[in-house]
């Protein structure tokens, strides 16, 4: 099977490659992109978001079935080093991480919420964003996205 | 045994050791060069430093970074007295040798003085004493824990010492070799200099400083600190922004399997008759292993995969006929009910042990114009690193390599070794970068699992993940607990007797026995965890008895970020509420009163209610309609915090909408990591004073993910100031401080919006 990852069309190994296969192990254990973090398998924390098509998705919870002919986009494709996403600037002139292992995660959801909304409202912000972070970088993330927008 | 072999004759030989190691000095822990392995072009100062060709200092970190910004913290005392830019500071890997040992949380962990015992310069001898006597133990020991909030408190002396000394020695070889006296060189950014002209980087200098004698060291002057005491930027947030940062999880080795995993649902429980078939049907599966209980863990079974996935599926297939473990099964419920008839009691008969005594209390009550006494109770609760629990292990012709996110790696070591059946120094343990870790990462129990496994895979590695159900399922939780608290006020109002007796299962000695089984004793000593915070508590009342009883539970409990304090500066700083309203005083002005005596803790409190506009101190200021203000105010960890809370009333539930925090730390490091933890350690409390509760029935946690075990997202999360005392004192802990006082604050404003005292965790209107 191929998937569109980052730009690049990737094979993934055929016996491996079942449909049902959550795009977050196919990026991690078949593809070796471990930006993507698995937090609960079922949706609810948003660590493994990434951009499908331009939106956020969950990928945890989203078949490579359904992935095929779809653009998938994950953190190590957000910026650059010499070119990094305007939310990374803004991550790192606020720093935001602790832990860091739902960073990812928030980065992919807040770029996608900022794709589709130049200027979101603080209610806006909270919204769109309900991914779990345990360190609380919270108020942070909130002034990072503000920054940024 | 070996462990007990060593403690006993380190103490059998005390009065050899005294004379040697006098009161635990920091050059005593500088260590020897050959404690850090060097490579090709590196030059060893001493146990801690290294020096590169380029002139890169090179620091064996021996603290795991789990987001509190210890790498950074600890960095940054070396760069300061090397006097070289933070960027040329490379943390490489701290490896077994006992010079990496944490003394400073064994020492304020151990003998439970009280904290006005140990102050600076006014320490009894029999703290002083006891003291010496747990830093010899513990540096004889070597335990390497990343907890206690003391890696800053550990490495304070130590690190700028290591450092300064390396930096003597450099100095004396340019000095030597210019011929120049070393009073005439400087130094930037590693680059030495004489204003005649000669100049080199550390780098050139390295091998001849390693045969220069030391010579004169001295810590820099406070007032030359270029770095110490500034928000320098974190050196693992651009790692953390983009991706690249590897956590336990993030591990890849060529031929890497997985491994998922399923314990008996039952705590304590186990598997009986099992049918592997329908598990290695399914493609992608390799096998099945049987995992016993280690480290503490219940017992389980594994199933190996070539991806997680694969494995999960695989470990969903298995028929598993569970056992429930021969005690019976384990009910919150139950647990509760015997801790509120224990905590009964024993305040009626004066029982449970004593942490704390002093006056004539019968006396004092029956002097008392009013009496108040209420109970409080807390739940179970869970961890839920981010970073689900996982260990990467590879046996392999005799050795045993260990990939682990870990807050005790020589731990780690020894329960790899245990399990593989080797000698420790057949084990490297390499730890990664934590995703989270708020004590979950203080047990080995998945260490143990993954090497089990790993003896199975013919040598290739494999990655055991836990599913976030079984992270929730099977932790190790913080304590519940059930204190009663009975005070006498005088005719002031101010309280002239506190009696305070909780009921819990005691942390520490369940933890020695998972993770230290050769320091188990045969009987459990009393443990400073369980009534820390409360035996301590910092008010001025003449006559005390602060008693803990200690209960086994059977379920698994653990160290939860600032572990007693977590519940106890609930109960306390709320019964102390209590007591303002019933003297009808102002909680600020009554907490102050009692404050006469602690200064320290008068200013944190004070600047708190200032910053906050609290009426009556400094410039008060109105609130929103609808809006309330609390108070807490605790000490914990070598540091004084007070936060005052500014919550409502939103569609029926309660609402924190800002908190102010003030504290003194002593010398701040880095404000803004400090900042940052005081951030996170609120939202961290604010989950549990909103939702935290584990329920176990039949010996089945009923909270498993993040839907039925909720925790604070933006869209809760209140604004977070933080104000910090000046102070030259040595610094105290960081990591777990802004924690405790957030519930008692939260609900003392509850009670003042509805006069409606919750004593209860978590918050329920």
């Amino acid at each position: 099977m191929e998937i569109f990852v980052n730009g690049a069309p990737r094979q993934l190994a055929d016996d491996l490659a079942d449909p049902a296969l959550p795009l977050l192990w196919a990026l991690r254990d078949l593809l070796g992109l471990t930006g993507t973090k698995f937090g609960c398998g079922v949706g609810a924390c948003g660590a493994c978001t990434v951009h499908l098509d331009g939106e956020a998705a969950r990928s945890c919870v989203v078949p490579i079935g359904a992935v095929r002919g779809r653009r998938v986009v994950t953190i190590e494709a957000l910026g650059s080093a010499e070119a990094p996403h305007p939310l990374q600037r803004a991550w790192l002139a606020h720093q935001v991480p602790q832990c860091g292992y739902c960073q990812s995660g928030l980065l992919m959801a807040a770029a996608a919420l900022l794709a589709k909304n130049r200027r979101p409202t603080d209610a806006e912000i909270d919204a769109a964003i309900d991914n779990v972070c345990r360190c609380g970088t919270y108020p942070r993330l909130r002034a990072a996205i503000r920054s940024a927008a | 045994m070996k462990r007990r072999g060593l403690l006993v004759s380190g103490l059998g030989a005390g009065g050899a050791l005294v004379v040697g190691w006098g009161l635990m000095p920091a050059r005593e822990r500088i260590g020897a060069v050959d404690a850090l392995p060097v490579e090709a072009g590196e030059v060893g100062l001493n146990g801690w430093i290294k020096i590169g060709a380029d002139g890169t200092v090179m620091l064996a970190m021996n603290r795991s970074e789990m987001g509190q910004g210890t790498h950074t913290a600890l960095a940054m005392l070396v760069a300061e007295e090397l006097d070289v830019a933070l960027a040329r500071v490379r943390l490489v890997r701290a490896g077994a040798d006992r010079l990496y040992g944490n003394v400073a949380t064994m020492v304020t962990g151990f003998p439970f003085y009280h904290p006005r015992e140990t102050e600076p310069g006014h320490e009894t001898t029999a703290a002083k004493a006891g003291q010496w006597v747990v830093a010899k133990i513990a540096r004889e020991l070597g335990i390497n824990v990343t907890g206690g909030s003391s890696s800053v408190v550990d490495g304070w002396d130590v690190l700028r010492l290591a450092a300064a000394t390396a930096r003597a020695r450099l100095i004396g070889a340019a000095s030597i070799a210019w011929k120049q006296p070393a009073g005439e060189l400087v130094v930037v950014d590693g680059v030495v200099s004489h204003p005649a002209g000669s100049s080199a980087h550390y780098g050139e200098l390295a091998r001849m400083a390693a045969a220069t004698p030391t010579g004169d060291v001295r810590l820099k002057r406070r007032e030359d600190w270029r770095l110490i005491g500034t928000a320098a930027p974190r050196i693992d947030a651009a790692a953390k922004c983009d991706g690249s940062a590897r956590f336990g999880i993030d591990v890849r080795l060529p031929g890497l399997l997985y491994a998922a995993i399923r314990h008996c649902p039952m705590l304590g429980g186990s598997p009986g008759a099992v049918d592997v078939a329908p598990a290695l049907a399914l493609a992608g599966v390799e096998r099945v292993v049987r995992l016993g209980p280690y480290g503490g863990s219940t017992a389980a079974l594994a199933v190996v995969g070539r991806t997680w996935w694969h494995a999960q599926r695989g470990a969903a297939a298995l028929r598993v006929e569970w056992q429930q473990r021969p005690a019976g099964g384990l009910n919150s419920d139950a647990v509760m009910a015997h801790l509120e008839e224990r905590a009964r009691t024993a305040s009626s008969a004066g029982g449970g042990f004593a942490f704390h005594s002093r006056g004539d209390l019968a006396r004092a009550d029956a002097a008392a114009a009013q009496h108040v006494e209420q109970t409080y109770r807390a739940p179970y609760l869970a961890h839920a690193t981010m970073e689900p629990i996982n260990c990467t292990a590879r046996v392999a012709g005799g050795k045993v390599e260990v990939w682990a996110p870990t807050q005790v790696p020589g731990l780690a070591r020894a329960i790899a070794a245990e399990v593989a059946g080797v000698a420790e120094d057949a084990v490297t343990v390499h730890v990664t970068y934590l995703g989270g870790g708020f004590g979950r990462r203080l047990d080995v129990d998945f260490v143990g699992q993954a090497v089990r496994i790993a003896v199975e895979t013919g040598g290739r590695p494999v990655q055991l993940i836990w599913s976030r159900e079984e992270d929730l399922g099977h932790d190790f939780y913080r304590p519940a607990g059930v204190t009663i608290l009975r005070a006498g006020l005088g005719a002031d109002g101010l309280p002239q007797t506190l009696r305070i007796t909780s009921a819990g299962d005691a942390i520490t000695p369940r933890w020695i026995e998972r993770g230290i089984p050769a320091l188990a004793g045969p009987v459990d000593t009393p443990d400073k965890t369980t009534s820390e915070g409360l035996f301590d508590q910092i008010y001025a009342i003449p006559h005390q008895r602060i008693a803990h009883v200690a209960t086994l539970s059977g379920v698994p409990v653990g160290y939860w970020r600032s572990v007693g304090h977590s519940h106890n500066a609930f109960f306390v700083e709320s019964f102390i509420d209590e007591l303002a309203h019933a003297a009808g005083r102002d909680p600020v002005d009554y907490r102050l009163a009692l404050l006469a005596d602690a200064p320290r803790h008068a200013a944190v409190l004070r600047l708190a209610a200032e910053r906050a506009g609290w009426p009556g101190q400094g410039r008060s200021r109105p609130l929103a309609p609808g809006r309330v203000r609390g108070v807490a105010l605790h000490e914990c960890f070598g540091s004084i915090v007070a936060q005052v809370v500014e919550a409502s009333i939103e569609g029926g539930r309660p609402r924190v909408h800002r908190v102010v925090c003030a504290a003194d730390i002593g010398t701040v490091v880095n404000p803004g990591i400090v900042a940052q933890q005081i951030e996170g350690a609120v939202m961290f409390a604010l989950s549990a004073a909103l939702h935290g509760r584990i329920d176990i029935a039949g010996g089945v946690v009923r909270q498993i993910n993040f839907p039925s075990y909720p925790v604070v997202r933006l869209a809760e999360a209140p604004l977070v100031e933080t104000h910090l005392i000046d102070s030259t004192r040595s610094p105290g802990g960081v990591g777990e401080i802004g924690t405790p006082p957030l519930a008692p604050a939260f609900a003392n404003a509850l009670f003042a919006l509805t006069g409606k005292r919750l004593r209860e965790l978590p918050l329920r209107l």
